[in-house]
C-alpha cells in the first residue's frame, strides 16, 4: 500500500519533509480521498524502513498543517475539507514561485522581468 | 503508572589496564530504537557488556528491564535478544540443531517466523555452523534471537560484513520489531547511514565518556554548516554554540549544534549557504568538539 | 533453569559425541589386545591408558577453552542464565561425559583381569588405583580450565598432568607394599591402596568443589 513512497538519504531535504510531500501529493492528486485513515505511525515507519519519530514529525507537522486529523486512540486521517486538494497545490505553486524568486534576485532580474518569464513559460506550456 | 524503562545506566564506571568508562548514563524507553555510534576503542562493546550482564560495574547502576544487572541476569536475558558481531555458534551442530535447542529454551519462539527469517536471511537449515562465512552465522544469530521475539534486543554492529541486501533485510525485520510500542532495540553500528535512517534516538560515545545522547530529529535539526563570505577587514561578532569556525581567505565555514533562523538573521547578507549535515558529519564534528573541550 | 540446565548438559554430549565413542572404542580394542597376555598386554594397556587420557585432555580443551576462544561463550551467556551458572552447568556437564568412557573402560578393565586366567588377579588394587588417579587427573584439567582464560597456563596444567600418570605409574608402582603383591593370584587390600585411594578422593573433592567458589563468584565474565 505505501510501496509507492519512498524515502531517499541522498535527497538533501530532511526524511520527514519528504514524507510530508509524497502524503501531500496524494491528497492533492485525490488518491488518499476526504476522510480516509492513515496508516499508524509505527505501521508506516515499518514498511519506510524509517524511524517512528521521523514519521511522527511528519504527522504532527501535517496536522498544523490543516492537512490531516489525528483523533486521540482512534488514528490519522486526511482533513475533511472542501478544497484541500486545491488548497495542497496552491501551497505548493507558491513554494516553487518563492524559489523562482530567489533565483531571480540572485540574476539581479526586476519583479517585471520576472513576470515576463512566467508568461513565457506559460506560451511554452500552451504550445505544447 | 510510570512505564519501566528498558535500559537505565546511571553513572557507571568500569576501569581497565588502558581505558576506562567513565560516568556513562544511558536510558532507553519501550518503543525506541536507539543508535549508539562512537569510534573503535570508545566503550561500546563495554556498555554493551554491562547491559547485559557480562561485566559489574565499579560504580553506578545498571538496570534492564527493570532488573538490576548484573546480579538479577538469569531473569532479565528471559526477555533480552543480545547478538554481538564476533558471536559464535557451536562449531558441530547444524543451524536446525540450534533452532531446536533455543526453542526448547523460550516459550516465546516463533517457529513460523523463524522459518521466514531463515528463508529471508537466504540460511539453510541442515547446514553446519562451522561451515557459514561470517555473515551468514551473524544472519543466523539474528534469526535465533528475533524468532523469540524477546522484548529487548541489544546489538552490537548487526549488520558489520553483511551485504546491501542482507543488511536491506536485517533493518526491516528491526523496524518490524518496533510495530510493537512495548518493544524496543539498542544497537551499535558504524553505519551512520542506517543509524540516521532507522533510530529514534542517538547516543554518542568517545574515550569512555558519553559525548551526547538526544533524539535523532533534534540532531538534524540543530547542526548545521553555514557558508559565509566575509570582506576583507570585517570581523564576525562572537557567536555562542560554535562547534567549529574555518576560514579560507574571505570565506568562513561555521558548525554550529543549536541552530535558529535568528543565527542566520544575526549574521545577515555575509550568508552565502546553509548545509544540513548527515549524521556522519554531525558524529565526527561532536566528537572533535568534545576531544578539543576536554584538551585531548 | 532445570530445562535450560538439562538442554544444556545435553548440547556437552551431543557436541563431544564423536570423541565419546572413539575413546570408549579406542579403549575397549586396547583391552581386547591386552587381553592376550604378555607383549600384548603392555600395548594394549598402554592404548587402554592413551585412551583415556587423551579423552580428558580433548574434553577439556574443546569443551571449555575452545568454547572461549571460538566465541560461543557469548552465546551461551546470552541464555537465560548467571555466569556462576555457566561454571556449575559447565562443570557437571563435562564431568558426566568424562565419566562414562572413563567407567565403561574402568569395568572394562576390571573385568579383564578377573576373566582372563593369564592375568595376575593381584594387579586389580593398583588397577583401580590408576582408573582413580586418571579421574582425579581430569577433574585438575578441569579444574583448571574452567579458571584459566591463558592458553599458557592451560598447556602447563595439561603437560603436569600428563607427567603425573607415567609419575604415578612409576613411584606408586614402585611402593613396596604395592609391589610385591602385583603378581599375586589374589588382589591384596592394605593400607598403601586405602591411603593412595584417600587422596585421590581427596583432590577429586577440591578439584571439583573449587569452581563453585572461585569461578564461579568470578564478577566479568569476558
Amino acid at each position: 500500500m505505501y510501496s509507492g513512497i519512498n524515502i531517499s538519504q541522498t535527497d538533501p531535504r530532511p526524511m520527514y519533509l519528504q514524507i510530508m510531500e509524497q502524503i501531500r501529493a496524494r491528497i492533492a492528486a485525490g488518491d488518499w480521498a476526504a476522510g480516509k485513515e492513515l496508516p499508524s505511525i509505527r505501521a508506516l515507519a515499518a514498511a519506510l524502513n524509517v524511524s517512528v519519530i521521523t514519521v511522527k514529525r511528519a504527522y504532527l507537522d501535517l496536522e498544523s498543517g490543516g492537512v490531516i486529523v489525528t483523533r486521540h486512540g482512534k488514528g490519522s486521517f486526511v482533513a475533511d475539507v472542501n478544497g484541500l486538494a486545491g488548497e495542497l497545490k496552491a501551497e505548493e505553486l507558491d513554494e516553487h514561485l518563492a524559489a523562482a524568486a530567489g533565483i531571480g534576485r540572485l540574476l539581479g532580474l526586476t519583479p517585471d522581468e520576472l513576470a515576463q518569464r512566467l508568461r513565457r513559460a506559460t506560451r511554452t506550456l500552451d504550445r505544447k | 503508572m510510570t512505564t519501566t524503562k528498558h535500559i537505565e545506566m546511571r553513572n557507571v564506571r568500569k576501569a581497565f589496564r588502558f581505558f576506562t568508562l567513565e560516568d556513562l548514563s544511558l536510558d532507553l524507553e519501550p518503543g525506541q530504537i536507539m543508535g549508539f555510534v562512537g569510534p573503535n576503542g570508545a566503550g561500546k562493546s563495554t556498555s554493551i557488556r554491562l547491559m547485559t550482564g557480562l561485566l559489574t560495574p565499579d560504580a553506578g547502576e545498571v538496570r534492564v528491564l527493570g532488573h538490576a544487572m548484573p546480579d538479577a541476569q538469569a531473569i532479565a536475558k528471559r526477555d533480552i535478544g543480545f547478538v554481538s558481531d564476533d558471536m559464535r555458534l557451536f562449531g558441530h551442530a547444524s543451524v536446525g540443531w540450534h533452532m531446536r535447542f533455543v526453542a526448547s529454551l523460550y516459550p516465546g519462539w516463533d517457529p513460523q517466523y523463524a522459518k521466514a527469517l531463515v528463508k529471508r536471511f537466504n540460511l539453510r537449515i541442515e547446514q553446519n555452523v562451522s561451515g557459514l562465512s561470517s555473515g551468514e552465522h551473524v544472519k543466523t544469530v539474528l534469526m535465533l534471537a528475533l524468532a523469540r521475539r524477546p522484548r529487548l534486543l541489544i546489538l552490537d554492529e548487526p549488520t558489520s560484513g553483511l551485504d546491501p541486501v542482507a543488511r536491506h533485510e536485517v533493518l526491516t525485520e528491526l523496524m518490524d520489531v518496533l510495530r510493537d510500542e512495548d518493544r524496543s532495540i539498542l544497537f551499535s553500528s558504524h553505519n551512520t547511514v542506517d543509524v540516521e535512517r532507522i533510530s529514534d534516538r542517538i547516543t554518542f560515545i568517545d574515550r569512555g565518556r558519553l559525548v551526547d545522547s538526544n533524539d535523532k530529529e533534534d540532531f538534524l535539526e540543530r547542526w548545521r554548516r553555514i557558508q559565509l563570505q566575509v570582506p576583507a577587514g570585517t570581523t564576525l561578532p562572537d557567536l555562542p554554540h560554535l562547534v567549529s569556525r574555518v576560514a579560507d581567505g574571505q570565506f568562513v565555514t561555521l558548525t554550529t549544534n543549536r541552530f535558529s533562523k535568528d543565527l542566520v538573521a544575526f549574521l545577515g547578507s555575509s550568508v552565502r549557504e546553509v548545509h544540513r549535515m548527515s549524521l556522519e558529519e554531525i558524529f565526527v564534528a561532536n566528537v572533535m568538539h568534545h576531544r578539543e573541550a576536554r584538551g585531548e | 533453569m532445570n530445562m535450560l540446565t538439562r538442554k544444556l548438559i545435553a548440547k556437552e554430549f551431543y557436541l563431544h559425541r564423536w570423541l565419546i565413542v572413539g575413546s570408549t572404542a579406542a579403549g575397549l580394542a586396547g583391552l581386547a589386545i591386552a587381553a592376550e597376555g604378555a607383549m600384548r598386554f603392555n600395548i594394549g594397556m598402554l592404548t587402554w591408558l592413551t585412551a583415556i587420557i587423551a579423552f580428558g585432555v580433548m574434553l577439556a580443551m574443546l569443551g571449555i577453552a575452545n568454547e572461549r576462544k571460538e566465541r560461543a561463550l557469548q552465546f551461551v551467556l546470552s541464555l537465560p542464565l548467571s555466569p556462576g551458572d555457566y561454571v556449575r552447568i559447565k562443570l557437571i556437564g563435562l564431568l558426566l561425559c568424562y565419566l562414562v568412557p572413563w567407567a565403561i573402560l574402568s569395568a572394562g578393565a576390571v573385568v579383564l583381569l578377573l576373566v582372563r586366567p593369564n592375568l595376575p588377579d593381584g594387579l586389580l588394587p593398583f588397577a583401580l588405583l590408576l582408573c582413580g588417579f586418571m579421574l582425579a587427573n581430569f577433574s585438575v584439567v578441569l579444574c583448571g580450565a574452567l579458571h584459566t582464560a591463558s592458553e599458557g597456563v592451560m598447556t602447563i596444567v595439561i603437560i603436569v598432568t600428563n607427567m603425573n600418570v607415567t609419575l604415578f605409574i612409576f613411584l606408586v608402582g614402585a611402593v613396596p607394599s604395592l609391589n610385591d603383591h602385583l603378581h599375586a593370584a589374589a588382589p591384596v587390600w592394605n593400607d598403601a591402596f586405602w591411603i593412595v585411594l584417600a587422596a585421590e578422593a581427596a583432590t577429586l573433592s577440591i578439584a571439583l568443589s573449587l569452581p563453585y567458589f572461585v569461578a564461579a563468584r568470578r564478577r566479568d565474565s569476558i
